[in-house]
């Protein structure tokens, strides 16, 4: 008796073991970032919580040489500019290697992107986000916990877009709501490492 | 007390062999070329329908650079370890874009093993499909066993060596 109870036991355990390993096989996400600085394209240097008082922050990571990111140009820029009269703080990052400041710098001006874009040598900072590929975006509140992480929409054609992903997340936090849905994904370029 | 016990067993086994069930959709011929579309039903068929080979699957796009830097030597490990790994290509590129950009890519290559094209529009979830800690980031590689576990998952191109240091000690 003592014995098949003892057996018992053990299939219980296992079966929660099984059951249990269902629900924990989840993203392991940064929640929050600590303060950091990183130089612009142009060698200001930038620290996080010099946009503190923001009512949000928006990061996102970017290429220069990435179809993708590229083909979000436009849309990126228009985001900063519908964004930033609504005290919210738009920062571009750059963490290729492969990315040289000044190609950066001549990427920015061909496309007209006229937002903050900081130079993350090492990809220490992209280390720090785990961020992935380019491009991904974070929303952060003023204590740099992140709210949103993820696509900045559904489509990288424009014509296909059904779910504008980051300014619904951005639009839930300037009115004071939850983001209703914090985590989604898209196919992107790689981050060139170190 | 038998009988309690062979009915947690039969949980536990039923409880291993659960897996997401989606609708049925038909795989579509592409203008009659060699790449087809695939839905996430049928990639996940082909997944669990090994046939006693280990199952290479790689994740790429014609837009991506080190995917297409990566794919002569998934053609060469293909010619290499077919008998013992079958490989698959999906490219994420959009499904007409077949003719333009797929098709011209693997013909400039000569690639030998299957690709198709993802028919899934909500690429969200086609990444978590795959594996929930994957990003979306291309090239990504997976690696399933004779029973469709996936064993292995990387993001970042490779050479040749590299791919066969990764598959080496899995087959034998």
């Amino acid at each position: 008796m003592m014995i098949v109870r003892s057996i018992l036991k053990t299939a219980f355990i296992i079966a929660a073991i099984i059951i249990g390993l269902g629900f924990v096989s989840k993203l392991a996400d940064v929640e929050s970032v600590k303060d950091f600085t990183l130089k612009d394209y142009l060698g200001n240097e930038h620290t996080l919580s010099d946009y503190k008082d923001s009512k949000a922050i928006v990061i996102i990571f970017i290429a220069t040489q990435c179809p993708v990111s590229n083909a979000y140009n436009t849309r990126m820029e228009k985001l900063f500019e519908d964004y930033k009269d609504k005290d919210v703080a738009f920062l571009g990052i750059n963490s290729n290697k492969t990315e040289s400041v000044t190609e950066v710098k001549d990427h920015a001006n061909e496309n007209n992107l006229t937002f903050t874009i900081l130079k993350d040598e090492g990809n220490v900072i992209a280390d720090m986000f785990k961020a992935s590929h380019t491009p991904e975006a974070y929303v952060l509140n003023s204590n740099f916990d992140i709210l949103y992480h993820g696509r900045i929409d559904n489509s990288q054609r424009e014509s296909e877009i059904t779910s504008k992903d980051l300014r619904k997340a951005l639009d839930e936090i300037l009115s004071g709501k939850e983001v209703s849905n914090p985590r989604t994904k898209a196919f992107g370029c790689s981050i060139k490492r170190i | 007390m038998k009988n309690i016990f062979n009915s947690l067993i039969i949980i536990v086994i039923l409880l291993i062999g659960i897996d997401p069930v989606y609708g049925q959709e038909k795989e579509t011929k592409v203008n009659d070329s060699s790449v087809e579309k695939i839905s996430i039903e049928k990639l996940n068929d082909l997944i669990k329908n090994r046939n006693g080979k280990y199952l290479l699957l790689n994740i790429w796009a014609t837009w991506c650079v080190p995917c297409r830097e990566e794919f002569p030597a998934i053609n060469k490990l293909h010619e290499k370890y077919k008998d013992q790994i079958e490989f698959i290509g999906v490219s994420v590129d959009y499904p007409d874009e077949v003719e333009s950009k797929i098709l011209p890519f693997l013909n400039s290559l000569s690639i030998k093993f299957t690709n198709y094209v993802n028919a899934e529009k909500d690429a969200d979830k086609f990444i978590s499909n795959l594996n929930q800690d994957w990003d979306g980031s291309v090239p990504a590689t997976f690696i399933f066993d004779t029973k469709g576990k996936q064993v292995k998952y990387f993001t970042e191109g490779k050479t040749f060596d590299e791919f066969e240091k990764e598959i080496s000690g899995l087959i034998n």
